[in-house]
């Protein structure tokens, strides 16, 4: 029982790190940006990589990871997305899954199709209610909760993100008041980019890194953003570790049916909606 | 006396008719044109991606609806099939009809819950449906459908005599099909309902405004699309003899997205073009770069990353696509060839 919250808290927690860049760009730009998969895929193999580099130091190796993508974030941004603005949402989904597909076939060619299992890095369990409880499980939920909470932070405090929060709310009002909206965006994109490459590389430990992993989590993702209400902070979090819970109590019982049923929430979610957001 | 705009005449200019002979006629060359290219093997599956592909214009193209879970149609067409070929008796006629039937009875189900939806949320709702109707297949149902491993099947010859796993004839049964199935869309997307159609695309409050149901017309062509989409599913049945949830996988959609808009969505000839040039990419590419690789002795990446490009390449300068392109161009030709 508790390993099933232990785990389904894990998995919410992940596609919240993943689901954050994914609800911005649809909040500000409704934008369904399937470059972020890339982002997310391309994170875990540089940091397996770098791995090897830095002697098997976890957080060394996370941190040359990150700073890595920064730049190819921003490449994205600037000439892919950004060149998006105002499009209709058909070609901003062709024009980001274009992306997707490169950045997957460039993995492949570099990497190999072979799935890479990553170590634990904490590597201790500690027994609870007679059964065997990783702490690296319970570090990713905290660190999910902590971000969480430095998000909130940041939207509230910090100009960018109260730039930010006001634009998701009305990106044209925003811009009448002067406030390149653009610029501030692009900020935050990185740091969603950032902050899928985190999720990414939490992850690797508890599953491994294969080519496709991004495309297998951004469907889930979809969902979480569906059903936090597109592009409401707040509506993410909740959402994604419900999603996390409804997989892990789902997958307990009749384990095929984990990904499935998160379909059907989001499916009950957008017909129980009273309003079209979009 | 009440204006009824639902009454108005579905008829067909007369003009129209023999344009429409024309192009079936230069369609139907085309196929041959393109068996003589390649093998004729390949050109029963290349019929059924065309068709599917058509269904998909007539959702996305002309009603601006994309969706991300057409391929459950397809899937329930070739699954309904499948399983009748095995439970049922062999007749191909009686499979494709149960395949239609199962197709048609979902769009219609499914359309009143999706099409009160738009936009993403369409695109994401119908991809959820997808999901759960793979997983169906995949796992709940694996005792009739056997899940993972597929199923096989075989269906007596059409009239006694056609054998669909003939290659010439399957793809003459196939490419006959296409040409009906492109009839019936030319027909249907230059009638007043097509009108209606594509004027729901362009802003559905004002049609709604004129005192048009829209959510009726969506649902009607929603059905339309869909059991299409089951009809391409049907045939595959019938020409592989074997399905497996590959047929119903989400992914299977962007094939057919990229394809439509590759061509140029909103037109039926931008949809065929689109499909063929989008089997081009994704099978001879395949071919041909090894070879190339090993020509210029330098590690090529695979055809998904081509793909990629030529879909940024859409987005960002070819617009429309190949037949949006070229139209574009022909229009602002002409004025210097025509001033009066």
């Amino acid at each position: 029982m508790i390993q099933t919250v232990v785990y389904g808290l894990t998995i919410g927690a992940i596609l919240y790190f993943f689901s954050v860049g994914l609800a911005l760009t649809f909040g500000t730009m409704h934008i369904i940006n399937f470059a972020h998969g890339m982002v997310y895929t391309l994170g875990v193999y540089l940091f397996i990589t770098f791995l090897q580099g830095v002697g098997q130091s976890f957080l060394l190796a996370l941190a040359a990871s990150l700073l890595a993508m920064l730049p190819v974030a921003w490449v994205i941004e600037r000439f892919v997305i950004r060149r998006l603005y105002g499009e209709s949402l058909d070609y901003a989904i062709i024009a980001t899954y274009g992306v997707l597909l490169i950045g997957t076939d460039a993995i492949k060619m570099i990497w190999g199709t072979t799935p890479y299992p990553v170590n634990d890095p904490v590597g201790i369990a500690v027994p609870l209610a007679g059964m065997d409880l990783p702490v690296y499980r319970i570090a990713v939920v905290l660190s999910a909760f902590a971000l969480y909470g430095a998000l909130r932070a940041f939207f509230r405090r910090s100009l960018v993100g109260r730039v930010v929060t006001a634009a998701l709310e009305d990106a044209d009002g925003v811009r009448c008041l002067g406030i390149d909206v653009d610029r501030h965006f692009s900020i935050v994109f990185v740091l969603g980019s950032a902050l899928a490459v985190l999720g990414g590389v939490l992850y690797a430990p508890i599953s491994t890194a294969d080519p496709y992993m991004g495309f297998h989590i951004l469907l889930l993702a979809f969902a979480v953003v569906i059903v936090g209400g597109m592009g409401n902070l707040n509506g993410t979090f909740f959402a994604a570790l419900a999603l996390g819970m409804v997989m892990a109590v789902t997958g307990r019982f009749w384990s095929q049916a984990a990904n499935a049923m998160v379909f059907v929430v989001m499916a009950l979610v957008i017909l129980l909606r009273p309003k079209e957001a979009h | 006396m009440t204006f009824m705009p639902e009454r108005a005449a579905f008829s067909v200019q007369p003009a129209a008719r023999g344009a429409l002979l024309r192009e079936i006629a230069l369609l139907a060359a085309g196929l041959l044109l393109l068996a003589l290219v390649i093998r004729v093997h390949w050109m029963a599956d290349f019929a059924v991606f065309f068709i599917l592909v058509l269904s998909f214009d007539l959702l996305y193209g002309y009603m601006g609806h994309l969706s991300f879970g057409h391929m459950l149609y397809f899937g329930a067409g070739a699954y309904g099939a499948a399983l009748w070929l095995v439970y049922g008796n062999a007749s191909a006629w009686a499979a494709l009809a149960v395949g239609l039937a199962a197709a048609a009875g979902m769009a219609a189900l499914l359309g009143g819950v999706v099409l009160r939806t738009r936009g993403a949320s369409f695109a994401l709702i119908n991809m959820a449906f997808n999901e759960i109707g793979h997983f169906l297949v995949q796992s709940p149902l694996a005792a009739y459908t056997l899940g993972e491993d597929g199923l096989s099947c075989t269906a007596d010859p059409l009239f006694g005599a056609i054998s669909l796993y003939e290659d010439r004839w399957a793809f003459a049964f196939c490419g006959a099909v296409l040409l009906a199935v492109y009839a019936l869309l030319r027909l249907l997307t230059r009638s007043p309902f097509g009108l209606l159609v594509r004027s729901i695309r362009e802003n559905e409050s004002r049609v709604r405004f004129l005192g048009y149901d829209t959510f009726r017309f969506k649902w009607i062509a929603f059905v339309i699309a869909s059991t299409i989409a089951a009809l391409a599913g049907g045939l595959f049945t019938l020409v592989q003899g074997f399905v497996s949830p590959r047929v119903i996988s989400p992914f299977g959609n962007v094939d057919v997205i990229f394809a439509v808009l590759i061509g140029g969505a909103g037109s039926l000839a931008g949809a065929l073009i689109g499909a063929a040039a989008f089997l081009a990419i994704k099978n001879f590419l395949p071919v041909i770069i090894p070879e190339l690789s090993r020509l210029l002795d330098v590690k090529l990446p695979q055809w998904e990353l081509w793909l990629g490009v030529v879909l940024l390449l859409i987005v960002f300068s070819l617009r429309g696509g190949i037949v949006g392109t070229v139209q574009a161009r022909l229009r602002n030709r002409k004025p210097a060839g025509e001033a009066q």
